[in-house]
């Protein structure tokens, strides 16, 4: 008996002691992976935080691709599983493990004391015109653009040909009569004219957007009146954009293919109904394409500006919003130089290289944020895209200077207006009170 | 209870049966409490350095009227729960209890839905209200099921209501039968020698002595209901226009998605003192009822 109870305390005790150890041990070898090792060859040890879950997959066949190729790193990939992107962050922060590349975006105000300054790297030279300021702070580049992201009206191409008799010409639509006009004639052949997919972040982060950037032509201006409004400076209602904006989410929600129950509407039928023809445009970005192309994979689709007057010259009216969302940073507090220094050599290889480039094009479905990519996009809607960069009619991503409550609460108020739970007096003042808290 | 008259003997049993449980309590749930609790008096941004500020964390978090209505709505959501899943499982705990053929069966059958993740749940759920009912709803003309309950605030929190009771109701079934099952034969032998009716032994004997069980059930519904997510999360992710958003994912969307650690920790201190004082009454309360036979 005496025995028995020894033999059960001691199992007890190696078994705390395994506990402790186990935890010690994974200390030690995190500290090994911050001291780095750099007398052996030993490949350095670096990790990416990704945040784009639609490219998870392919991401990882070019991370094993990469290992492959080289051994000066190892690259190991952190999911996010399930988290949000600063949750994941702070928490590896704060444990000691912060990711070596971090793929990031609105947070970047709020982490550039922790990143790298990246000036000196070659891409900073090529990257398409606009796409670092958002991510220069102090003169100093934290960010590598990821990809360009552009929304506005997709329209699939065959059925507005069809409607308009002819091959449809995406610049014959500048004005809100214009719209209307078209809408007119796609519900006149039997089709539901648009799909507007009643998503806080599709409404609240890029049908807003397009309140703020068509403020102004002029960057300094448009970012004074996102100050204004915040000091509560600004009368929406009497605001000649914002109600040129309204009439047209007035017309997007009478055309509605979903107007009799607008809330209930599912993303993923949207992409459907836009390939079959059910609806002839939706009201969403480049990021959608897979989707489209799954459903109909020889379809020509391209993009329609979001018009909010009636002067085709006003700004904004020939225009989509394009712009960077992501960027990939680089830690410079928990990493080592050898691990910076890897970290770096892998952007540069994933953007600079053919592999790199054929990955970020053809598997990420990416459109290249930088001027002298040799692998150019070919699919119809980003070749639209391609169009309005290359014609610099493209608006900027407002919203990334949105703090992260600001596109639910707008969100929510467009909601309520498409629901007629809310007037345009109503979202007006909601926005208003909203932005006010924000000072 | 213990034989161990020594120091050294007590000292040996505390280790062999408390100290690792102890231990990984302390880190697990004491430390990180505590941590909390100071995060509420600085301006924490996740990383990187602080200051203190006091209380106006708490003046923040009081003052954001969002958080009055998301506790409201989950107070009615609890009160909506626990009173429909402990009816339903307590009458369901009597169906499968009371001699029918396939009662082995039911009784799994009910249970079921419990074995599946609140997340799946919620999918799944999500699939019968914005598909399978409306297209019902617009087959067959029936008013209510024409559109999605999920797209409007009043039915989708019903919807929320409705998987609740469905997820909960069958684990407090199971309760409810041990309850029914823990009562001795020859009370209800007794009872019915005397021409005491069903409804007079269900009432007089029955429930009484299984104050216990309502006991542990009610809490069990009252934590569950009060801290839901998953479901939540699944089944309405807190829309339309953030009127489904339960306390939990509030406190959750406050400090991760919207990244105001303070304020949100702050919430969920609040949530915290709440939750605890009201479940103190309630186990307080059914104490004084509890009977013995």
């Amino acid at each position: 008996m005496k025995m028995r109870k020894w033999a059960s305390l001691s199992l007890a005790t190696i078994m705390l002691t395994a506990v402790l150890s186990a935890c010690g041990g994974g200390g030690k070898a995190n500290e090994e992976g911050q001291t780095g090792d750099s007398t052996s060859n030993k490949p350095v040890d670096i990790t990416v935080l990704v945040g784009k879950e639609e490219i998870a997959k392919p991401f990882e066949e070019m991370v094993r691709e990469y290992n492959e190729l080289q051994d000066q790193a190892k690259v190991t990939i952190i999911p996010l599983a399930g988290a949000n992107g600063y949750e994941r962050m702070s928490t590896l922060y704060a444990s000691n493990n912060a990711p070596t590349v971090i793929s990031i975006g609105q947070e970047l105000p709020l982490m550039q004391d922790k990143l790298l300054d990246l000036s000196d790297q070659e891409w900073v030279q090529h990257a398409s015109a606009g796409t670092l300021d958002y991510a220069t702070f102090d003169d100093k580049v934290l960010g590598m653009p990821m990809a360009v992201e552009a929304f506005g009206f997709i329209y699939n191409k065959a059925v507005l040909d069809e409607v308009s008799g002819g091959s449809f010409d995406p610049d014959s639509v500048r004005t809100v009569d214009d719209l209307k006009a078209l809408f007119e004639k796609i519900e006149a052949s039997g089709m539901a004219p648009i799909t507007v997919s009643p998503l806080d972040w599709s409404l609240g982060a890029h049908f807003a957007n397009i309140m703020f950037t068509n403020q102004s032509a002029d960057r300094d201006e448009r970012h004074q009146f996102l100050e204004e409004i915040k000091n509560g400076a600004v009368d929406l209602e009497n605001n000649a954009v914002f109600n040129g904006w309204m009439d047209t989410f007035d017309l997007m929600k009478a055309y509605n293919s979903a107007k009799n129950a607008p809330l209930a509407a599912q993303y993923d039928e949207a992409p459907l109904y836009l390939a079959d023809g059910q609806a002839a445009m939706w009201f969403m970005g480049n990021w959608a394409y897979p989707q489209i192309k799954e459903a109909d994979p020889d379809g020509e689709y391209g993009f329609l500006p979001v018009p909010i007057s009636n002067n085709p010259d006003d700004y904004g009216n020939s225009q989509i919003s394009a712009s960077v969302s992501l960027y990939w940073a680089i830690d410079k507090e928990q990493s080592t130089p050898e691990q910076q220094a890897a970290a770096k050599d892998f952007l540069n290889w994933m953007i600079g290289s053919e592999k790199g480039q054929d990955y970020y094009v053809n598997q990420f479905s990416a459109i290249p944020a930088f001027t002298n990519f040799q692998i150019q996009p070919e699919d119809s809607l980003s070749q639209s895209v391609l169009y309005y960069m290359d014609n610099e009619r493209t608006l900027e991503w407002m919203n990334l200077y949105f703090p992260p409550d600001g596109f639910p609460t707008m969100g929510a108020s467009l909601q309520k207006y498409l629901t007629d739970n809310l007037d345009r007096a109503g979202v007006a003042k909601e926005f208003e009170d909203y932005w006010k808290t924000k000072e | 209870m213990y034989n161990e008259k020594t120091w050294l003997g007590k000292l040996k049993v505390f280790g062999l049966f408390a100290a690792v449980p102890l231990f990984v309590f302390f880190t697990v749930v004491i430390l990180p409490f505590l941590a909390g609790l100071f995060m509420t008096l600085t301006n924490w941004t996740g990383t990187g350095s602080y200051e203190f500020t006091g209380l106006s964390n708490y003046v923040v978090a009081l003052r954001d009227s969002v958080f009055w209505d998301s506790m409201w709505l989950t107070l009615k959501y609890v009160l909506f729960t626990l009173l429909l899943t402990n009816v339903l499982g307590f009458g369901l705990a009597l169906l499968v209890t009371s001699g029918l053929r396939s009662q082995n069966f039911f009784r799994a059958g009910f249970f079921t839905p419990n074995l599946i993740g609140g997340i799946i749940l919620g999918f799944v759920w999500q699939f019968i209200f914005t598909r399978v009912l409306v297209y019902l709803g617009t087959e067959f003309n029936l008013g209510i099921f024409s559109s999605s309950w999920l797209a409007d605030p009043g039915t989708a929190f019903w919807s929320l209501v409705v998987v609740g009771v469905w997820q909960n109701a069958g684990y407090m079934m199971l309760i409810y039968i041990a309850g029914l099952t823990g009562i001795s034969a020859s009370l209800t032998e007794a009872a019915n020698l005397d021409g005491a009716s069903y409804w007079k032994q269900l009432t007089r004997i029955r429930i009484p002595l299984m104050v216990p069980a309502f006991t542990i059930s009610l809490f069990l519904t009252l934590q569950r209901s009060f801290m839901v997510y998953d479901t939540n999360l699944s089944l309405t992710r807190g829309g339309p226009y953030r009127s489904t958003e339960m306390i939990a994912m509030h406190v959750y969307n406050e400090a991760f998605v919207y990244q105001n650690y303070g304020p949100g920790q702050a919430k969920a201190f609040v949530l915290f003192l709440i939750v605890a004082l009201i479940a103190i009454l309630q186990v307080r309360a059914m104490k004084k009822v509890e009977v013995e036979a």
